[in-house]
């Protein structure tokens, strides 16, 4: 190996006209191609992939919150629609207990007419069936009273012979019997 | 005079081929003597220049909204340069302009030199000590502009040159000191940084691979070609220890280009 400093190795450290010209050229050409093409190429990749996201998660928010927007609506709508049912099944009761008071109150009249109407029509019968009666033991009493009387007002004979009567209708009836 | 034997002799004749600091200054290939002449270096250069292009060229114009894995891989790069490199450095806020001119520096600098283990290209397209100083100058420029911009000149050079905080007479010898940080230094440790990791890696590797050709093609001798076989595998350890180098120097690079660009802010109290 040649000794460096025997060859000029301070050479090393100066450089030659072309190489700063080529080193310069090469540099300014690298230079243009990465602010010029490379670098903006790949920036507007960058914003627009971040757009892209962003916009995505923007999106999602708004379908979020009208999501959220909607579930309140029907959570609302629930609850009123709750607050109807109970309203509706309260006036139901407080109807139908009407309805059955109102009922109760008709049936017990009708009950009450007709148990008057019943006592009525039972007193009336009565009435009649004392009449009648009273007619009947009337009619039977003058007929018994005019046999009795009758016969009677005849003879003596005939007296008994309507006691002999009786008592043998009586006999002929307890044989019969 | 004693006469060497034979297998001796071949080696004293053919030696294995050193790597050399020639390798660094190879003559021009084509357009000798102009201000456009190119040399092996330069060729390599050009042809990496190229690559970058087509291949990064083609990335970007098929770049879609959902990307592809390869897509995926450079956006993996491109989001690393801009949220771990500027934006951990200097923030959102003030790193949003400088994102294009890192990206711009990390890549080409990873690209060129990766070129020093390629086969084929062997040398890193960074291995000479201009391309690395025009990148220096670049950040220097940078962040020159970017102080006088945010800053006026002389608020800047105050802030630079005379420190808040130090007693006078210490202004003697630190501002001599901080004129030469900001002109010189800076920009020349990032060029010698990057130069000296290209070529100390060229050198390690091409050593080990000339001594693995030399010993187990060119000597006949079984036991020495056991030493060829050793000198290859450290040859192949020091050549996946280049890539690394490569992507750190370039990340190395970067980062401290904006830390000197986030420098030039104004300090905040």
């Amino acid at each position: 190996m040649e000794p460096l400093a025997a060859n000029g190795g301070i050479k090393l450290f100066i450089p030659e006209t072309y190489d700063i010209v080529w080193s310069l050229i090469i540099l300014v050409i690298l230079g243009c191609f990465f602010y010029k093409f490379f670098l903006p190429k790949f920036q507007s990749i960058f914003d627009e992939r971040s757009a892209k996201i962003e916009g995505g998660i923007k999106k999602a928010k708004e379908a979020q919150e009208s999501a959220d927007q909607a579930k309140k609506k029907y959570e609302d709508q629930l609850s009123q629609a709750r607050v109807d049912a109970s309203k509706i099944r309260d006036d139901a009761r407080s109807e139908a207990s009407r309805i059955i008071s109102d009922a109760r109150t008709r049936a017990e009249g009708e009950a009450a007419q007709i148990t008057a109407t019943a006592q009525r029509s039972i007193e009336s019968q009565q009435q009649q069936a004392m009449v009648s009666l009273k007619g009947d033991v009337g009619s039977l009493a003058a007929a018994l009273a005019g046999k009795i009387l009758g016969a009677k007002l005849e003879d003596e004979d005939t007296q008994s012979k309507v006691l002999d009567q009786l008592i043998d209708d009586m006999a002929e009836k307890t044989h019969e019997g | 005079m004693v006469q060497p034997s034979g297998a001796v002799l071949v080696a004293a004749e053919n030696g294995p081929e050193l790597p050399s600091i020639r390798d660094f200054l190879p003559d021009p290939i084509l357009f000798q003597g102009t201000p456009f002449a190119i040399n092996r270096i330069i060729f390599v250069r050009l042809l990496a220049m190229v690559i970058i292009l087509l291949v990064l060229g083609i990335t970007a114009s098929r770049a879609k909204l959902i990307p592809s894995r390869w897509q995926g891989a450079v956006e993996w790069v491109l989001d690393f340069v801009r949220d771990s490199v500027v934006y951990q450095v200097m923030g959102e806020l003030r790193g949003r302009r400088y994102v294009p001119m890192i990206t711009t520096i990390f890549l080409t600098v990873l690209v060129f030199n990766l070129c020093g283990v390629i086969p084929g290209m062997n040398i890193a397209a960074t291995a000479t000590i201009t391309m690395p100083l025009v990148f220096a100058l670049w950040t220097l420029a940078q962040y020159l502009v970017t102080g006088i911009r945010e800053q006026g000149l002389w608020p800047y050079l105050k802030q630079e040159l005379f420190p808040a905080g130090v007693p006078w007479p210490l202004y003697i010898i630190l501002t001599p000191i901080q004129f030469l940080e900001l002109l010189v230094i800076k920009p020349v440790s990032l060029t010698i940084r990057l130069f000296a990791n290209m070529v100390a890696g060229h050198l390690l590797v091409a050593v080990s691979l000339a001594f693995a050709q030399y010993y187990i093609i060119v000597v006949s001798n079984k036991w020495l070609a056991l030493a060829g076989v050793s000198w290859f595998g450290l040859g192949f350890a020091l050549t996946a220890f280049e890539m690394f180098v490569a992507a750190l120097q370039a990340y190395i690079f970067a980062i401290l280009s904006t830390v000197y660009i986030n420098q030039s802010f104004p300090e905040e109290d």
